[in-house]
């Protein structure tokens, strides 16, 4: 018979069970309209994204190759591809938890919803001439 | 002890007897096998065990018995073959062979597993698989009997009898000689199942070759031919006997001749091996060229004084591949929508190719060339009537083998015309000497019936969900369509008279127009059937209707909606007044008739119906399995999407950045085209313009940026596309 009071090494506490699971972060219209979300990109695609500008060109005269007949067609490719990373590096900055494509999926079915219609609306209204807008 | 477990063993006990009273082999002469005294009667005692026990408590353990008893390879069969080689014919041996005919029937009878399943059956079904496979092989095999044959011979005096002095019995032999022949046609081995390595020997190529030797064709080419006047209750039976015969079977590969299909043959080894090769470049382009602990780390320099660090040699090559890594390396997936478990039967699946050995591709084709000289007509016209009438004898899955097999015929009757005119062509002669044929063979499904059934069942299945009924309806409407063009070509002037009638009447309806559309747009996870069978529908009815409506610069269609509307004003108007107003559905359907104008067709604004992000999404779905669509598919694709950026002038559509990813990864990989194809070429232009196009719509319009991220809405797709609304006209 070993009554011993005095428990030892905390043997014989309870365990305490925590019963919320840690809190995952979430893709969803908050994240999406916060501060890195699209006003992030509204703000840096324009400067970031020179495609066929002057800052193209001098990107391409290091690489590419003058006497090939194709450098006009890998110009664009290269465009397009400058553009996939582009936002590749957005989505991985605004949720870095999903891959390229899942983002892309993620993100395309947010912009069903009425609040994010609303905005991007305002966001193409606000760049249509001012007397078209007038107008309507 | 398990065994005694699976079974009730009294029914067990009961089985064995029966099996073992049946006869056996011994005596003197141990080849031979001698049937018991009671031989009859215990066969129709075994008959009457699977009718009252098995199929009246609707389990499966007198079957499984007879399969572990192994009754139909160790007794049935050598009591077959003693019947055949006897040269005498007793009345009682004929008996016999028809009882075993009657016990072989529901042995080998298609398990199919839906409806009401009961734990029992669950339990017995893997088995009964695999001795289903066994009793094939048996029946099949090379031994000194021909059993097909045999079972016909059991059918052939009621086959002779005239129809109006057959009985019941007889018609009954008849179906239980077909439904056999079906059973045969149908088992395949399962594949989930384990491999015995033997698969040869009851495969389809088996089957088609005993067939043909064993003058099964000759019966069924005799009795198809002749439906209507002397087989009129077995025509559904022969039907099935045909899908399964046909379904899977490429038909391009059948009517190639054999210097052809040797060439074919070459050809795609060639192609393998070079995507094999490619894909080896590919790899050893980034493949680390030191060894595996060579330890390279980069970091990719972000704005905001951000770090990313990748490892490996191969992001020192450049971006791409960088970037490529950053993504891969991410171990969270997007969870998945997973589909509900489709129906299990893999019976009346046609989706899955088969493949023929040289010598069963030339008897298959050879049957199916004179099954659509003689047999096409008459039975598919008395099919039809038989499923509008809903006789007894069909059941719901026969409209779907109809359209499968009516579509497959239709394409075959169209690759043997190619195939004759080829000849024709080479041989030089003058043309004169050959009469040319007329569409007359297959004109049996040609018809406005049929016509107006396909459409019901279109519908119908639209509105039930029925995916699997929809593709095969799908694949016949545009077998239809692409036989009827052919007609148009013809040399003979009566074909092109019915030809223009034909396809008078397919455009003329409006509804028509809209299902296609519907069917199109209904996309949303009903497998790459439907999107094959879909976007196939959707190239040809579109490209049809394009010529077509330009040759009849006035032609009309008959539009039903606007009636529609007119009714229900009419009918709010009535509402109050009596209900007795609210005719039955019928009088609905005259009304519409009657209030139904005719409009001029303008086959712009139909086409732009096909302009939505859905019907995009719909052919992006398909063209995301670029690596194993064909020639003709990625043609298809192409086909679409230039409509969409240049005909129709609807880039904006294709301007999201999945659909941008997607071309891009088509041209420049991983996992690109095969690039010395020449469709590569042209999916590289179509690419690399819709490109051209993207970059200077961003400039013109930064919104698009955003967009970029999303399906396109309705009210801001014209501004983005051409920067003002649809009804102002730009001031400035």
């Amino acid at each position: 018979n070993n009554e011993d009071p005095t428990p030892i090494l905390g043997v014989d506490d309870k365990v305490q069970v925590s019963k919320h699971r840690r809190f995952v972060a979430k893709l969803d219209e908050s994240r999406l309209l916060s501060q890195s979300g699209i006003p992030k990109l509204r703000l840096t695609s324009r400067q970031r994204l020179r495609l066929k500008g002057k800052g193209h060109e001098v990107y391409d005269h290091q690489h590419r190759d003058h006497f090939s007949p194709t450098a006009n067609f890998m110009e664009q490719f290269s465009d397009v591809a400058r553009l996939l990373n582009f936002y590749q590096l957005w989505l991985d900055d605004l949720y870095p938890r999903a891959k390229f494509a899942d983002g892309l999926a993620m993100i395309e079915k947010l912009g069903h919803s009425k609040r994010l219609q609303t905005m991007r609306r305002e966001w193409i209204d606000e760049e249509k001439p001012k007397a078209l807008t007038a107008d309507i | 002890a398990t065994e005694s477990t699976v079974v009730d063993p009294e029914v067990r006990a009961h089985v064995y007897s029966l099996v073992t009273a049946l006869g056996g082999f011994n005596g003197e002469d141990a080849d031979k096998y001698v049937l018991g005294d009671d031989a009859l009667a215990c066969l129709r005692d075994i008959k009457r065990w699977l009718k009252l026990y098995d199929e009246k408590y609707n389990r499966m353990d007198v079957a499984r018995c007879l399969g572990e008893a192994n009754l139909v390879n160790g007794d049935l069969l050598p009591i077959l073959s003693t019947f055949a080689n006897s040269t005498k014919q007793t009345k009682y041996m004929s008996r016999i062979a028809l009882a075993c005919l009657e016990i072989l029937v529901p042995l080998t009878w298609p398990l199919e597993m839906q409806g009401e399943m009961t734990a029992d059956n669950f339990k017995h079904i893997p088995y009964l698989q695999h001795s289903h496979v066994a009793y094939k092989r048996g029946i099949l095999s090379h031994a000194s009997t021909g059993y097909l044959r045999t079972i016909i011979r059991i059918g052939l005096p009621s086959m002779a009898t005239p129809r109006s002095e057959r009985a019941t019995r007889d018609e009954g032999i008849l179906k239980l000689v077909l439904f056999f022949l079906r059973n045969i046609a149908l088992i395949t081995p399962n594949t989930r199942l384990a491999a015995e390595g033997d698969e040869e020997e009851t495969s389809r190529s088996a089957t088609i070759n005993a067939f043909q030797d064993q003058d099964v064709f000759a019966l069924l080419l005799t009795m198809c031919s002749n439906v209507g006047d002397d087989f009129n209750l077995q025509d559904v039976a022969l039907l099935e006997i045909l899908f399964y015969l046909v379904r899977g079977v490429d038909v391009e590969r059948l009517f190639m001749n054999n210097t052809q299909r040797t060439a074919k043959r070459t050809d795609e080894l060639d192609d393998l091996l070079r995507k094999e090769s490619s894909l080896r470049r590919e790899y050893a382009k980034n493949a680390p060229t030191r060894h595996g602990r060579f330890g390279t780390m980069i970091w990719v320099k972000r704005d905001d004084a951000k770090y990313s660090t990748v490892s490996g040699q191969s992001v020192l090559k450049d971006d791409q591949t960088t970037f490529q890594k950053m993504d891969d390396s991410k171990k969270w997936n997007k969870p998945q929508f997973r589909r509900k478990v489709q129906d299990l039967t893999t019976y009346n699946d046609f989706n899955t190719p088969v493949h023929l050995n040289s010598a069963a591709s030339e008897n298959l084709r050879k049957f199916v060339e004179e099954f659509l000289d003689s047999g096409f007509n008459p039975l598919f016209t008395h099919v039809r009537k038989a499923i509008e009438r809903e006789a007894d004898r069909v059941v719901d899955i026969n409209s779907r083998q109809f359209f499968y097999t009516v579509s497959w015929f239709l394409q075959a009757e169209r690759a043997r015309r190619a195939l004759q005119r080829e000849k024709r062509a080479q041989s030089e002669k003058p043309g004169k000497e050959i009469e040319p044929d007329s569409f007359g063979l297959v004109a049996g499904v040609l018809d406005q019936e049929t016509f107006v059934f396909l459409n019901r069942a279109m519908q119908y299945a639209v509105d039930s969900k029925d995916w699997q009924d929809l593709i095969a309806e799908m694949r016949c409407f545009t077998q239809i369509l692409l036989t009827v063009q052919d007609m148009v070509q013809s040399p003979l002037e009566e074909d092109q008279e019915i030809a223009e009638n034909i396809q008078n009447r397919i455009f003329y309806e409006e509804t028509t127009h809209d299902r296609v559309i519907a069917i199109v747009r209904g996309y949303t996870d009903q497998g790459f059937g439907y999107l094959n069978a879909c976007t196939e529908l959707t190239h040809v009815f579109l490209r049809m209707l394009e010529r077509y409506s330009k040759e009849n610069v006035d032609m009309q269609v008959r539009s039903r909606r606007r009636a529609r509307r007119k009714q229900k004003e009419t009918e709010g108007i009535v509402e109050g007044e009596n209900d007795e107003e609210h005719g039955s559905e019928d009088e609905d359907m005259m009304e519409a008739e009657r209030m139904s104008k005719e409009r001029s067709f303008d086959f712009r604004r139909f086409a732009a119906k096909f302009c939505n992000q859905k019907c995009v999404d719909t052919f992006v779905n398909f063209t995301k399995h670029y690596r194993e669509l064909n020639t003709e598919q990625l043609k298809r694709a192409h086909r679409y999407f230039y409509r969409i950026a240049f005909k129709q002038e609807m880039s904006v559509l294709l301007f999201r950045l999945d659909i941008i990813n997607l071309f891009y990864r088509m041209i420049k990989g991983p996992g690109a085209l095969d690039s010395s194809k020449p469709i590569f070429q042209d999916w590289e232009e179509l690419v690399r313009q819709i490109i051209r196009k993207l970059t200077k719509k961003l400039e013109q319009r930064p919104a698009l940026f955003v967009e970029l991220l999303f399906s396109k809405i309705n009210a801001t797709t014209y501004y983005l596309e051409y920067g003002h609304e649809r009804q102002t006209l730009p001031t400035i």
